[in-house]
Order: structure tokens, then C-alpha cells, then sequence
């Protein structure tokens, strides 16, 4: 019972984690009609640059500002340099251009980082635990990346529900000539909207430092538990994206810590943690399969 | 009354607002029905249901007697119920004569044959070409569509759904964006059709309309505000308040 | 499809070069040609395979490596089976274990095909990524077939007048392999079925409106294309006698797309020339560097925003 509380939240902090990416997909998507594979490595990026900071100042809070400030100056490049070409091309050659994005970007950073992983401590002030009930401790530093991620879910609502930006949004990508005819400029608000989820991608990737270890492909990793999120959410809704999000990491964390001891009543123990394994890592994509039997176009499907 | 096609008490709502509300309508065997109205009154949410690519919330659907309220689109065209589109939709890549001759392979029903090529067919290219004289435009055959004149693509619109070999045609303003001597064209390519296809028009085009209707039925906000023969709805006053204005 | 006669001239050199090969081989003391040749048939068979359902149909699957990856592990699990007498010797036969191959992902692309065929457009994309994903992680934790460390095969599928060490013997076999999978499908591409492929990919909208369901022949080549894939992948782990996840991996499916791509989309020849293009690559740039990838990615990022029409099309000079 007191394990099961600890997973839940361990579920919500990698759904946290999960939606900080998710939102700046569907909401580059949304808008500007963008498939990006490539979000993957503007978090690798913000992972490789918070560790690296902090291995050389020793400064937890100076490593976080480092992967914000190099994912979000790498993603507007990015942007303004490829992917603007890009809108309102063929999905396949998003896919494409995107796909080599990310094989320079996995060989750059291998060849300025090398291949070994990179280790980010804790701080002493985040690494400690609290009681969240008597007698249960969970790590400081879980409960404060629900916070940032709820908190950044609260931000994004009140820039989508309160805001021009939000507006466009909600409009979606089909309006874009109407967008363009109120006088919008919109190259700029694509860079910014783009700069945006480079942000929440940095975000996340820094974040993720001190918990698992930095390397090349930590991008894609997460980039394709990110699709499932949006395929099951609805493409292109911050909100679907959001349950998507929390759903993936409860079935994911839940799956992992229980279903091998479940196996085990079964069979063997190394066979029962051999399929567990295995089961459990296919468990986000049978959850997958199971929501686009029941709604094809995913949770909350935007219009359109 | 017992037509080709009933229409009963067909709705639909989008959100707040009521696309097509409560809607009956009849079109009897080689019949010429017209459906008009202003901009916005849903003639084309009207075609959608018939052709079943919108799902109505309410109402039913009939042709010849069976109920195709809930047939998916194609199955609607295998039942006898064709439509065409406003904004023409064939494939430009391929010759007019590809494109009839895609359908015509689509009737017979045969598309999982993957020894023989398709083209040079004659048991598709011979009915095809057929098609394309009936709407003259057996001299352009060869052409690939994205090099046909928009007047010539919407003949191939036409030849296109009406090698499905419909019993009733439902055609989305087949006069769009043609000049007034295309329009008088296909006007008469649609007269030389009566008797044969039922059709159910939607037209902005006035004279086209008066030219070839046997009935006219107005729809305004959904609603079917009058219908019976040309003459009736030109002289009702409420039409004319509503949609043809003073002449 | 009716290539210009500039087209047909190369497909003919090319041919002429691709037969004698090992003669080339051989004369330059280059024995490693042979096996670089067999690579090039063998990604070209799933190159094609996959030009079916993305530029004839339209349907961009980012998951093709999953079926390369089942067809391998279909006879390295054959071979593992009948090594340790589990299963009889004649599994072992490439009449039985390369159709079996080719059966394994066709049957479970049915499955997997009809689900993802209930979404469009970038879900279509995401979720054949997903799925791919999916198998990739299921050949890691299968800790029986080796798991991360892979499957070794002792020996080749047993083919008739082909020793097992034979590699020239090895590399006809694939060469006959992909020029009766291009001529099947050059027919295929001609055929009713490969005309209402094309009507679906150009306009999915107006088959509806002509009596068409596209769903099975979307199916149809959904499944062609995972057969295709199985093959390939079954001659892939004969070549090099091992079967790992890396075969499944989903930058394998990417490189698949690259290759469509790169060689002409929906041209069915291109296919070749852009596996030829991307497999000679990736040995001349890691020749040259082991950070070859860092020149890859820009040229694919290029190829994308510059020559639209891929080599075969350049070939065809309109």
C-alpha cells in the first residue's frame, strides 16, 4: 500500500516529465503543421548542458539555466535555419529533414561529450526526502518536478485560454491563411511558439539529470514514448496531451514495478522477470493500441 | 408519395447551430429536383448526409424503399446514390480517360488484379470513352487532367460520377466557376440526362436551375421554407422575400 | 510508369555492373565488393517493398524495420531451434524458413496494419514508429535469443548448389532475389490494383465518392510491403550469420524512408539507386570517419529541401 503511493507519484513525476515534451510537439504542431523529431535532441540538449554546467560550477540552479539557455538558443536556430522551410511541406519531408537533424545532433554532442554518460548529482538542499504521510519518505526532488510540471501545465492554460497566442491556437493550423490576413506576423510568432517548446524540452531534459544518466539517444527514447502521449491524447491538444501524458506514466511505472512479481506467482522467478521486462516495456503500446480501438483520433480530438 | 429518394425529418447541429433541421424531401425515379437557398442555409451539410459523408443526429435516409441512413459512402454509391463536389476532385495526374476508367474499374470490381496493367483495358477503356463523348470530352482523352481547362474538368467530374452508373445523381453546383457559354454547355449536358438519372441539384444558377428543375425546393437555416414546381416557387412570396429578391 | 530510354540505358548498365560483380571483385582483390553488393540487394528488395505503401499508396510508415527485423529473427530462431534439436534439421532449409520469413511479419502486419490504418497523416507516422518500438523492446527482453547481445546463426539457410560459405553463390541468390521482386512489382504498379493505390494516395476523398473502401487495398499493401521487409531482413541475417534489435531499430526504419526518398518516391526503380546511394555512403563516409553520421544528417536535411525528385527522377532529365 505505502509502495503503491510511492509508484502513483513516480508514475505522475515521468508523466510530468512526459508532458513538458508533449506540449511543445502538439503545440508546434497545432500551429504551425510541424512534425519534429528532432524535439528529442533540443532535450538531450538541455540534459547535456545542465549536467556539463554543473560538473564545472557545481551550481545545481546554474546548470538548470545553462539547459534552458542552450535548448531554447539551439531550438530558434533550429527554426529559423531548417525547419521554416519546412511548414506546409509533405509530413514525410519533415520527417526526413527532422530524421537528420537528429543523426547530427547524436554525433555532435557524442563527439563533444564522448560516449560515456554524464552524472549529475543533487544539490544538498533538493536531495533529501519529506514524509508525504507518516512514515513514508519520497525523494524532495520527485515531488518538486510535479510541482514545475503542474505549474508549467497552469501557465500553458493561461496562455492558451487567456492570450493571442492561445487564440491561434485554439484556431489551429487549418486557419493559418486567416491568421496571416489579420495581421499577425507570423514568422515571428513560429519562432517564438517553436522557442517556446524548445524550452519545455530543455526544461525537461535538464530536469531528467539528476535521475537517469545523460547519453546519446536519451532523446529518441523519450521522443517516441512522447508520440504515444499525443497519438493517444489527440494530435494537436495541450489538454489531451496533458491525460495522455499522465496516463502513459502511471501504465509505464506501474507495469514496470508490478508485473514482474505478478508473473512470479506463475512461473519461474527469471523467467517471470524476463517477460515482465518485456512486458512492461510494450505496456505504454498496448495501452496505445487499446485507445485507438476505441477512439481513432485519440482522447480529445481537436477539429479539423 | 413514393419517390427514389426520402428524405425524413433529416437533422443536424454543429455545436449551437442547427445545420439541417428536420428536413424532408422526396425525388421521384428521372426526376430533376433543385435545392436552393441562400449562402449558409446548408445545402451542402444536406449533400454531406446523402452521401453519407456526415452522420445526421436525426432523421432517415431512403432509397428505392431501403434505409441507408447508416451506409458508409461507398456502399451508398453501390446502392445507386452518387455524388459530385463543388471544388472538382479528380486525380490530376492521370488522362481523363484514366480517370473514367478507374471508375468503371471500381464497378466492375475488380481492383485486387495485379498481373495485367490497367491501362490499354478494353473492358474498361471502351465504356470509358463512351462516358467521355456523352460529355464531349472524348477529343481530350489522353490529356492528363492537371491540363485540362477548369470548364473541361468539371465535364470530367460529371463523366466521372456518371459512370458509377447512379439512379440518382447528386450534384454539388455543377455550374461553379464556369463562364456563361460552359454554363449553357452543361446545362444542356444535363438536360440530354433527364428521364434517364434522377438528380438532385444544388445550384446557384438561376437559369440553370429554372431551365432543368421539375421540382425546386427552398432551404433557408436548414429548414425547407417551400418546394413544389418552378412556376409555384417563382411566384411565392415568401421565397422571394426570403432568397430570389425583386427581379 | 514508362521509363524514358536514358532510364532504361541505366537500369541496363547497371544491371550489366550488378552481374559482374564478383568478376570486379575478384580482379580488384576486393572480395568485401561481394558482400557490399548483397547489402545493396538486400535494402533495395525492402526499399521497394516499402515504395509500395509510401509512394505508390501515400502511406508514410516509419516502421518498416520491425518486419525487416521479424524476418531476420524468423530464421535465426529457426536455425537456434534446430541447433539445439528442439525443432528437425529441415527448418533450417531456405524453402522452408525464408517463407516462413516472409509469413511472420505479413500475418502480423495484417493485425498491426488494420489498427494503424484507423489513423492519418502524422498519427500514421507516430504510431508506426510506435509499434515498431514495441517489437524492438520485445527482442531486448527476450533473453532466451540473446536479447541486447543478439542471435548468432551457425551457418546459412541451406539452398540448393549453394555451399553455406559460398558468398558469390550467396550474392546471385539476392540479386535473383531483387530483380524478380522489381519485376513483380513493376506489374503490381501497372496493375488494377496498383492504379487504385494511386487513386488513394492522389485523392483518398474521390475513391469514396466513386464506390471505392480503400481500407483492404490499403491493407493489401500495408502487408506487401511487411512481406517484402521480412524477406530482406531473412537474407540480412543470412548474410552476416547474426540478428540483433539493432535491425529493428527504429533509425532502420528512418534509413528505409531515406532511401525511398533519396532514390524517388514512388518510382520503384529509384528505390535501388537510393539503397545503392545510402549503403555505399554509410561504408565511404565510415572509411573515412568514425563520426559519419555528422555528415549524413546534413545531406539528408538537404536532399529534403533540394532535390525533390530523388535520383531516378533526375535520371529521367524532365
Amino acid at each position: 500500500m505505502i509502495l503503491l503511493l510511492e509508484q502513483l507519484l513516480n508514475g505522475l513525476q515521468y508523466g510530468v516529465m512526459l508532458f513538458l515534451m508533449a506540449a511543445g510537439l502538439t503545440l508546434v504542431f497545432g500551429i504551425m503543421g510541424l512534425i519534429n523529431l528532432a524535439h528529442g535532441s533540443l532535450y538531450m540538449i538541455g540534459a547535456y548542458a545542465a549536467a556539463w554546467t554543473q560538473q564545472q560550477t557545481g551550481s545545481f540552479l546554474l546548470g538548470l539555466a545553462a539547459g534552458l539557455a542552450a535548448a531554447g538558443v539551439l531550438g530558434v536556430a533550429l527554426e529559423m535555419a531548417i525547419l521554416r522551410r519546412l511548414y506546409g511541406r509533405a509530413h514525410l519531408d519533415q520527417v526526413l529533414a527532422t530524421f537528420g537533424v537528429i543523426l547530427f545532433a547524436n554525433e555532435a554532442v557524442a563527439m563533444l561529450f564522448g560516449r560515456q554518460p554524464l552524472m549529475a548529482g543533487l544539490p544538498r538542499w533538493l536531495a533529501g526526502a519529506v514524509e508525504i504521510v507518516p512514515g513514508v519518505p519520497y525523494p524532495l526532488y520527485r515531488l518538486a518536478i510535479i510541482a514545475v510540471g503542474l505549474a508549467v501545465a497552469a501557465g500553458l492554460y493561461g496562455l492558451i485560454a487567456h492570450t493571442r497566442i492561445g487564440m491561434l491556437v485554439r484556431a489551429g493550423a487549418t486557419h493559418r491563411a486567416l491568421v496571416g490576413a489579420l495581421g499577425v506576423r507570423i514568422g515571428l510568432l513560429f519562432t517564438a511558439v517553436f522557442g517556446l517548446g524548445a524550452l519545455l524540452a530543455g526544461l525537461a531534459g535538464a530536469l531528467t539529470g539528476p535521475l537517469l544518466s545523460v547519453q546519446v539517444g536519451m532523446g529518441e527514447r523519450i521522443l517516441i514514448a512522447t508520440f504515444v502521449v499525443i497519438v493517444i491524447g489527440g494530435l494537436g491538444s495541450v489538454r489531451g496531451a496533458l491525460a495522455g501524458s499522465v496516463l502513459v506514466g502511471m501504465v509505464d511505472t506501474l507495469a514496470r514495478a508490478y508485473l514482474p512479481g505478478a508473473l512470479r506467482g506463475v512461473m519461474a522467478a527469471a523467467d517471470a522477470d524476463a517477460l515482465g521486462a518485456g512486458l512492461s516495456s510494450m505496456a505504454i503500446f498496448i495501452l496505445m493500441a487499446a485507445v485507438l480501438l476505441w477512439r481513432p483520433r485519440g482522447l480529445f480530438p481537436t477539429h479539423g | 408519395m413514393s419517390g427514389l429518394l426520402e428524405v425524413r425529418g433529416l437533422s443536424k447541429r454543429f455545436g449551437g447551430l442547427v445545420a439541417t433541421d428536420a428536413l424532408d424531401l422526396a425525388v421521384g425515379a428521372g426526376e430533376v429536383h433543385a435545392l436552393i437557398g441562400p449562402n449558409g442555409a446548408g445545402k451542402t451539410t444536406v449533400i454531406g448526409q446523402l452521401a453519407g459523408e456526415l452522420r445526421p443526429d436525426g432523421g432517415s435516409i431512403w432509397l428505392d424503399g431501403a434505409d441507408i441512413t447508416r451506409l458508409a459512402p461507398p456502399a451508398r454509391v453501390r446502392a445507386g446514390l452518387t455524388r459530385s463536389f463543388q471544388v472538382t476532385q479528380v486525380l490530376m495526374a492521370a488522362s481523363a480517360l484514366a480517370n473514367v476508367a478507374l471508375v468503371e474499374q471500381v464497378r466492375q470490381g475488380h481492383s485486387f488484379r495485379f498481373w495485367r496493367p490497367a491501362s490499354g483495358d478494353a473492358r474498361l477503356e471502351a465504356p470509358a470513352r463512351v462516358m467521355l463523348a456523352r460529355v464531349g470530352l472524348e477529343a481530350r482523352a489522353a490529356t492528363p487532367a492537371e491540363d485540362l481547362s477548369h470548364g473541361e474538368r468539371r465535364q470530367l467530374e460529371l463523366a466521372m460520377a456518371l459512370a458509377t452508373r447512379p439512379r440518382l445523381l447528386l450534384l454539388d453546383e455543377p455550374m461553379a466557376g464556369l463562364g456563361a457559354a460552359e454554363s449553357a454547355a452543361m446545362t444542356a449536358l444535363l438536360a440530354g440526362l433527364k428521364g434517364e438519372v434522377a438528380i438532385l441539384l444544388v445550384e446557384h444558377d438561376m437559369d440553370a436551375v429554372f431551365a432543368l428543375a421539375d421540382r425546386v425546393t427552398v432551404l433557408l437555416d436548414g429548414r425547407a421554407i417551400a418546394s413544389g414546381p418552378p412556376a409555384a416557387i417563382r411566384a411565392d412570396p415568401a421565397v422571394r422575400d426570403a432568397y430570389l429578391g425583386t427581379p | 510508369m514508362v521509363e524514358t530510354p536514358r532510364q532504361v540505358v541505366v537500369l541496363l548498365a547497371s544491371f550489366a555492373v550488378m552481374a559482374g560483380l564478383p568478376a570486379i571483385a575478384a580482379a580488384a582483390g576486393r572480395p568485401d565488393f561481394v558482400t557490399l553488393g548483397s547489402q545493396v540487394c538486400i535494402m533495395a528488395i525492402a526499399a521497394a517493398g516499402l515504395d509500395l505503401l509510401m509512394g505508390r499508396t501515400g502511406l508514410p510508415s516509419f516502421g518498416q524495420a520491425a518486419w525487416f527485423g521479424l524476418g531476420g529473427y524468423t530464421v535465426a530462431i529457426l536455425a537456434a531451434h534446430a541447433g539445439d534439436g528442439s525443432l528437425p534439421g529441415w527448418v533450417t532449409g531456405a524453402w522452408f524458413a525464408w517463407p516462413a520469413a516472409i509469413l511472420v511479419p505479413a500475418v502480423l502486419a495484417l493485425g498491426i496494419g488494420a489498427l494503424c490504418l484507423r489513423t492519418t497523416g502524422i498519427s500514421f507516422i507516430m504510431i508506426t514508429l510506435a509499434f515498431a518500438q514495441m517489437f524492438f523492446f520485445l527482442f531486448v527482453a527476450l533473453k532466451a535469443y540473446g536479447g541486447d547481445d543478439g542471435l548468432s546463426m551457425r551457418r546459412r539457410n541451406a539452398l540448393p548448389f549453394i555451399g553455406p560459405r559460398d558468398d558469390v553463390g550467396f550474392y546471385y541468390v539476392c540479386l535473383a532475389a531483387l530483380v524478380l521482386v522489381l519485376l513483380v512489382l513493376r506489374r503490381v504498379w501497372r496493375s488494377r490494383l496498383g492504379v487504385v493505390l494511386d487513386g488513394i494516395r492522389q485523392n483518398e476523398r474521390r475513391m469514396l465518392a466513386i464506390g471505392l473502401n480503400p481500407f483492404p487495398y490499403k491493407l493489401a499493401a500495408f502487408v506487401l510491403a511487411a512481406s517484402l521487409g521480412g524477406l530482406a531482413g531473412a537474407l540480412h541475417v543470412n548474410l552476416f550469420r547474426f540478428a540483433s534489435p539493432d535491425l529493428l531499430h527504429w533509425t532502420q526504419s528512418g534509413e528505409l524512408m531515406v532511401m525511398v526518398v533519396l532514390g524517388g518516391l514512388g518510382s520503384l526503380w529509384g528505390a535501388v539507386f537510393g539503397a545503392a546511394a545510402l549503403v555505399l555512403l554509410h561504408v565511404f563516409l565510415a572509411q573515412w570517419t568514425e563520426h559519419w553520421m555528422i555528415v549524413l544528417g546534413p545531406i539528408l536535411v538537404a536532399v529534403v529541401l533540394l532535390a525533390r525528385r530523388g535520383v531516378w527522377g533526375a535520371l529521367g532529365g524532365r
